[in-house]
């Protein structure tokens, strides 16, 4: 067999391998089970494309995201992988029927959790000869699986039932309990390569604010002023929406809103429209992002309060994947910790409720997620008092990674040492200049690099809409040589 | 769909149900939902709405309310009625009205549409060459309808074949609608602006902007019902009759001279099933394509006509006494109130 230059070289018309990729890629070919934690932008989905090219057999990749899923589709189309399907819950019947019926014919298949775990699917994809079984954002299992998306929960029994394909679970946000939390539930003793996570071209900031009006007038300061492309998370789609449109009317920046109410149209057109540098800044939810490779945003803002540092961290890890300086920058007013405590409340039932499903379970309507995960846990046999000892265990989990998040926060001295040595990994010495400002020192854009200068006035494309069609339709004549 | 765009569905001279233009949107064909459609000119919301809510309609009603531009009745059903204020705001926004709507109905608009926009794509970016970009995210069944219509074309002469036709239809329409489907096409170098980006910068509401690109659709899809038309495989196919398969059974053996129930025996469907069928139909379909006189014979319309009111909408049947109700059905009651809105009722025509 060719060697794994070779192959990439002939695949990608790379030469090198990215850090991670060829480890990860030498412990499979050792047909070793593969748990990567490797940073945003690593290039995880090479490895699990390079295995599939190398080895006969279906690569299953299973995907949190349903959008990110299609996104993955087309990428893979593009970059010249064509016998390549996605099937969810978005799917029609017909094509979901279709892509079924000629399961043998794909190389990569890309399946949500909810649909793999549907017995009409399993069986059909015991039928095919799977190369390599992969999770991606394998941290979904540890993060979503007890709180509502249970599917997760059942990955470690059906990829026995699947014959135990080689596994490869990807991630780029893993302290050591998650990675251990990870690997028992997919009941695997996986081969773990792991590669520094530490972006020192993105500058750390924490600015804390008084309250809600200061922090849209920090907002909209820091937009003001800083080098685009940027993205600013909020936990709200509606927020995300308000503020973009407020922050374009204020700064006369192109900007728009990302989140998953959008049409798949719409996600699209936006999505390109960054790509390409229509627009400025992306007021997004944690919709945006996984699967977006845009490599010069040179800033990312958090409006909101993440419910965990990894989700800080793969959030803010979409700043600067050029390696130029970017900066991270979290905005935080007192109590803006209850946002994300009462997001975690809603998505739980509360103890009268198990009670009385457990006792009535017909009574309850299966359109609510509390009672889809009720629902699910009976199904699979477990008791009543084990599901209480579940949730509270989970609480108990959310409110010490919410802690967690909040002592990023409150950190003093230096974010970046806090963050690594959260994830067991141990920090460069801190230089103020460079690698961040805590809560109370004050970040400077100018010596930073990244203050915008006075933009050129963007211009809206005045043609008519004959010429754009023309433009559109007909190849612009060749210009001649010479 | 905002409170601005709820007005325009609404009349000062009508009091509408709420529910009735949420079940259009939603494309929920019941008998009643379809007759008040007609009975409001909402036809043409049929389907438009696919992906709003049960009662999404509610916050954008109360707005108008609160703000004083409509009133609720107090109906069995939550009824709006435009207050002057309302009516004058009606006129004030300057809406876009569509000049085909009645067309609308009679074509798969969101298969149009999704079709329209990956066509344009796929040969604007084979036009200029681009082995690689991403596609408009859509269904494998469009997928596939554009890739075989795409190779079956004369793919040299497509490019300027597609423009010219689009041209035509487009130069149809005020300049407006055609400049803001253009902008909303994605291909080579654009992404295209999705609705919320087109009407900020036409100061309009989404919706607006979504009625327009449906303006467009329809025109360019009844150019498409020529065969040298080049999207004629792409869009022909999708202009259909507006009712349903089984309806159009059930009318067709109506029309062959069968009775009611014998028709329900033979279809093996209820007789309720039947006399909804053919309300659907008498709805949908024009005035000359249903068999009124048949179902309608010249007494009972008189009878009828004699004892309701003049205005259609002011119609209950269980308002007619009990011995008038066990002669007529409900069937021929509303069939009736069909008729006389199709022959141009002067209550009928009751919009703004």
């Amino acid at each position: 067999m060719e060697s794994l230059t070779a192959s990439l070289e002939r695949v990608f018309g790379y030469t090198t391998f990215r850090a991670g990729q060829q480890a990860a890629l030498t412990a499979l070919e050792d047909q070793k089970d593969t748990l990567a934690v490797l940073p945003t932008g690593a290039g995880k989905t090479l490895i699990y494309q390079l295995y599939g090219y190398r080895h006969p057999g279906c690569v299953l990749v299973v995907s949190p995201l349903l959008a990110l899923m299609n996104d993955q589709v087309d990428r893979m189309r593009v970059a010249g992988f064509r016998q390549v399907a996605a099937v969810t819950s978005l799917t029609s019947f017909t094509e979901r029927q279709e892509i079924l019926a000629q399961l043998d014919q794909y190389r990569f298949l890309f399946l949500s959790p909810e649909m793999l775990a549907q017995p009409a699917v399993l069986s059909r994809i015991q039928q095919i000869s799977l190369s390599l079984l992969v999770v991606d954002e394998a941290h979904c299992i540890v993060q979503w699986g007890p709180d509502f998306r249970p599917e997760y929960l059942l990955l470690g029994a059906i990829r026995e039932r699947l014959g135990r394909p080689l596994a490869l679970l990807l991630t780029a946000t893993a302290d050591h309990t998650t990675r251990i939390e990870i690997a028992k539930q997919m009941r695997v003793t996986p081969t773990v390569v792991a590669e520094p996570i530490d972006r020192p071209n993105v500058f750390l900031d924490v600015e804390t604010v008084a309250n809600e009006t200061e922090k849209r007038e920090r907002l909209l300061g820091l937009v003001s002023q800083l080098q685009t492309p940027g993205v600013v998370y909020f936990s709200s789609k509606q927020q995300a929406t308000d503020t973009a449109s407020w922050l374009q009317e204020q700064t006369g920046l192109a900007v728009a809103a990302y989140h998953a109410g959008l049409s798949s149209e719409d996600r699209f057109k936006i999505q390109q429209q960054f790509m390409q540098d229509d627009l400025a800044v992306i007021c997004a939810t944690s919709a945006f992002g996984m699967g977006i490779d845009k490599n010069d945003i040179r800033f990312v803002i958090h409006y909101h309060l993440p419910a965990d540092l990894g989700s800080y961290v793969q959030e803010m890890g979409r700043a600067g994947r050029d390696g130029q300086t970017s900066v991270a920058i979290l905005l935080y007013a007192p109590g803006d910790e209850r946002l994300p405590q009462a997001l975690n409340e809603t998505n739980r039932p509360d103890d009268v409720t198990i009670r009385r499903f457990y006792a009535t379970p017909q009574h309850f309507s299966l359109e609510e997620p509390g009672i889809r995960l009720l629902t699910f846990y009976r199904d699979h046999g477990i008791s009543e008092p084990a599901v209480h000892a579940l949730f509270e265990r989970r609480e108990r989990e959310r409110r010490a990674a919410l802690d967690r998040m909040v002592a990023y926060v409150r950190e003093p001295t230096c974010l970046r040492q806090n963050w690594l040595t959260a994830f067991d990994q141990t920090a460069p010495d801190h230089q103020a200049k460079t690698c961040c400002a805590p809560g109370g020192q004050d970040l400077d854009i100018t010596a930073l690099g990244l203050r915008r200068t006075p933009a050129e006035a963007v211009t809206a494309p005045n043609s008519d809409w004959q010429t754009q069609l023309a433009g559109l339709l007909t190849a612009a004549p060749a210009v001649p040589e010479g | 769909m905002e409170a601005d765009d709820l007005l325009q569905l609404l009349s000062s001279r009508q009091a509408r149900r709420l529910r009735v233009i949420e079940n259009l949107l939603r494309g929920r064909r019941t008998v009643s939902t379809l007759f008040w459609g007609q009975r409001y000119r909402l036809l043409y919301l049929l389907d438009l709405g696919k992906a709003l809510t049960r009662g999404g309609l509610d916050g954008p009603a109360q707005a108008l309310v609160d703000r004083q531009l409509a009133t609720w009745e107090a109906e069995e059903q939550p009824q709006l009625r435009l207050t002057p204020a309302g009516v004058a705001a009606q006129h004030a926004a300057q809406p876009f009205v569509p000049q085909t709507a009645v067309l609308w109905p009679q074509l798969d608009i969101n298969a149009a549409r999704k079709r329209l926009l990956l066509g344009v794509q796929v040969v604007s970016e084979y036009q200029h060459q681009t082995k690689r970009y991403y596609p408009l995210a859509t269904d494998l069944a469009t997928r596939q309808l554009v890739r075989r219509w795409f190779y079956q074309s004369d793919r040299q002469q497509l490019g300027t074949a597609l423009q010219a036709t689009l041209t035509r239809s487009l130069a149809r329409l005020p300049e407006r609608v055609a400049t803001v489907t253009v902008a909303g096409f994605t291909g080579y170098q654009q992404p295209g602006l999705t609705n919320q980006q087109l009407a900020v910068r036409w100061q309009t509401t989404a919706w607006q902007v979504y009625l327009m690109h449906i303006e467009a659709v329809v025109t360019i899809a009844q150019a498409a019902q020529v065969a040298t038309d080049p999207l004629s495989g792409l869009l022909g196919p999708l202009w259909t009759v507006p009712v349903t398969k089984s309806a159009q059974a059930t009318l067709a053996a109506v029309q062959a001279g069968g009775t009611l129930d014998q028709i329900a025996r033979q279809r093996r469907i209820k007789p309720s099933t039947v006399r909804e069928h053919l309300l659907e139909a008498a709805i949908m379909l024009p005035e000359a394509a249903f068999p009124y006189e048949r179902l309608l014979p010249a007494t009972t319309q008189r009878t009828l006509l004699a004892l309701l009111p003049a205005a259609i909408d002011d119609w209950t049947y269980t308002d007619l006494a009990p011995a008038v109700q066990a002669k007529i059905d409900f069937f021929t009651f509303r069939l009736l109130a069909i008729w006389q809105d199709k022959r141009g009722d002067s209550h009928g025509k009751s919009n703004g």
